[in-house]
């Protein structure tokens, strides 16, 4: 009979409820844990947006909405297609390099809750004007997405969420391989290295990126 | 009490058979050549069978619509008639008094007993009527009954509407015209109470209301009033109409209202234990409504990519939103959200990609070069000796314009990043890094 085909045997809904609040991302090694915060910082060329576009891949794929506050406007959606977003789940919200607007917009989407993933992309903006947003902020978003299945991602030059995320991790580029040789090379990996600023005695994790220089 | 009911045999598609079928009845049933509709009841308000047959031909003219119409007191006989010619060029009307001469063919008759009708002379329904019903029922069985009561239009056949309404709506004339918008509320907070009762008790709710108020002048004006959120709170309702009248008042006094309320469709997705979370889509409708609000319209939508090679080819399609209700699959894999990294288009496994950021605005720099080859660049951010470099590409061209604008090279600069350096005319400058 077809409706007994929805009764699953209890190792399966088992094995549904284990993990529920994490987004692995296996080919970096890492987890990311729902209803809180997760910070990537690092300088110019360490990955943060490559790595936040591959969790933005996993879960638009899954079917998940996602949003993207770009407060400086230095999304490249071409990027984004070749790590494999699904854009018709994607919300992108433009804020001209207006950091207030770019708060508000992150504080409206963590109050319409059921996102899969809310991305503030702080990339661009002055260090100097970030410094003086209130660390009140971040705690009104932790408690906001607190409970709910939905990711808060920053990315910055530097660390700004101070103790509210609950995961903040320093990028560095190890190395940059290019391939050829005199006026004939091309850009081909990044060798990354990044390690939790909230386990401070973990060994860094080591990952690899590509440059995939096919047309979309 | 008398039934009537109206067939319309036409190839001219559902929706334009349901739009006139609309005008005269609320059950309505879609047939696989045509429609067929209950007109009972509409004789107090158009007159004669015959009266409301000819009104429902002018409708169909004046929407195009080819075929035949026929109204009769049974369902079979109205479908029988309307049978008749149906490949017509134009609205034709077929009339209850032709229905004895109906050829015999049309009936749900074997082919044996019609080639005896046929050798017996029995052509028409006329000609079977002219014979005794007992001495049919007593040669061909007692199935012929239901042919004799079929030719005496006795059918029994029901109507069974299968096109549901969906939208009511109350008109009121005003005894003496109204200048004041205001002095209308207690009449259409009365008139929404009617309406949305009719609603509630259709078990839906509303999101769309078109009000249109008839005017001294001859004229009339309409509003359509939307939510995000369907609702049938009447204070809101009122709050929002009264809104929409003051900003934009009719030109002279009512003298009638007339509301229609829409009915909302139901939600085809419902969220459950092993679906993903994606936002209710009211909830994602008004925060997209605060964010277009506070970011303006053209900065809140889906990426688009551009199928030219601009700098920058590509967009915010501002119109179209997340798709909350049908996008990709649903139900995690194996139950947890833990899966592999998703494919991409091609099927192929994901790639963790460079990906690239812009600078806004781009980032002026001075360029050393020394022997055609970049040595040394210095924007008022940072300074290094470049030491790796990839191109020369062209980029940023029209179709019609063979001129590429720039030039573009990969540089990785000493102690900073790996950036894009572009040169236009004689300008350099960075458009962004890979991150």
């Amino acid at each position: 009979m077809p409706h007994l085909s929805l009764v699953k045997t209890l190792s399966h809904l088992q094995q549904e409820q284990r993990h529920i609040d994490e987004i692995r991302l296996e080919a970096h090694g890492l987890t990311l844990m729902r209803g809180s915060i997760a910070e990537f910082a690092g300088p110019a060329s360490t990955g943060k947006t490559s790595l936040v576009l591959s969790v933005m891949a996993q879960l638009t794929t899954e079917g998940e909405i996602c949003a993207l506050v770009d407060s400086a406007g230095s999304f490249d959606p071409v990027s984004a297609k070749l790590a494999g977003v699904e854009f018709e789940n994607l919300l992108w919200v433009r804020c001209g390099g207006e950091l207030e607007k770019a708060f508000l917009a992150a504080d409206y989407l963590v109050q319409a809750k059921g996102f899969g993933c809310v991305w503030l992309n702080l990339n661009g903006l002055p260090q100097n004007k970030l410094r003086l947003v209130p660390r009140t902020y971040w705690y009104r978003y932790r408690s906001r997405i607190k409970e709910t299945p939905t990711l808060f991602l920053v990315t910055a030059e530097e660390h700004v969420t101070g103790s509210a995320s609950q995961q903040s991790f320093q990028l560095e580029r190890e190395d940059a391989r290019w391939s050829g040789t005199g006026r004939f090379k091309l850009l081909r990996e990044f060798h990354l290295k990044f390690h939790s600023r909230k386990g401070y005695f973990g060994p860094p994790q080591r990952t690899r990126i590509e440059m995939d220089y096919s047309d979309v | 009490m008398s039934r009537s009911f109206a067939c319309i045999i036409s190839d001219a598609g559902r929706g334009p058979l349901v739009a006139v079928a609309h005008q005269f009845a609320h059950s309505i049933e879609l047939l696989e050549d045509g429609i067929l509709f209950d007109v009972s009841g509409l004789e107090r308000l158009m007159g004669k069978p015959q009266r409301v047959a000819q009104k429902i031909l002018r409708e169909m003219q004046r929407r195009q619509v080819r075929g035949s119409v026929a109204v009769a007191e049974t369902v079979d006989t109205a479908i029988l008639l309307a049978k008749q010619e149906p490949a017509q060029k134009q609205a034709v009307l077929n009339t209850p008094d032709m229905f004895s001469q109906l050829p015999l063919v049309d009936l749900a008759i074997e082919q044996d007993t019609l080639n005896v009708f046929s050798d017996l002379g029995l052509q028409r329904v006329e000609d079977l009527l002219a014979i005794p019903a007992d001495d049919l029922v007593g040669r061909y069985g007692r199935e012929f009954q239901n042919v004799i009561d079929t030719i005496e239009q006795k059918g029994v056949s029901l109507l069974t509407p299968n096109v549901k309404e969906n939208r009511v709506s109350w008109s009121f004339e005003l005894d003496n015209a109204v200048e004041d918008f205001e002095q209308l509320i207690f009449v259409l907070n009365h008139g929404l109470e009617r309406l949305f009762a009719q609603v509630e008790h259709c078990g839906f709710s509303t999101e769309h209301l078109d009000l249109q108020f008839k005017l001294r002048n001859k004229t009339a004006k309409s509003y359509a009033i939307k939510t995000s959120f369907p609702t049938l709170e009447r204070a809101f309702w009122l709050k929002l109409i009264n809104l929409r009248a003051s900003l934009d008042p009719p030109e002279a006094s009512i003298v009638a209202v007339d509301v229609m309320a829409h009915f909302t469709r139901p939600r085809p997705s419902q969220n459950g234990l092993y679906a993903v979370s994606r936002p209710d889509p009211e909830n994602l409708l008004l925060t997209v409504g605060k964010l277009k609000k506070l970011v303006g319209e053209a900065n809140v939508g889906t990426p688009v990519i551009l199928n030219q090679r601009l700098a920058e080819p590509f967009g915010v399609d501002a119109e179209t939103m997340p798709n909350v209700n049908c996008a990709g699959p649903t139900v995690r894999e194996g139950g947890t959200r833990n899966v592999s990294l998703p494919p991409l288009l091609t099927g192929g496994p994901a790639q963790q990609i460079i990906a690239f950021t812009y600078y806004r605005p781009p980032v002026r720099a001075e360029v050393l070069v020394r022997d055609r080859q970049l040595v040394y660049l210095k924007t008022r951010y940072f300074a290094g000796h470049i030491a790796n470099v990839s191109g020369v590409w062209k980029g940023n061209s029209k179709w019609w314009d063979r001129a590429w604008r720039t030039q573009e090279w990969d540089v990785e600069v000493e102690n900073h990043g790996v950036c894009r350096l572009c040169k236009a005319g004689e300008e350099w400058f960075l458009a962004g890094e890979y991150d």
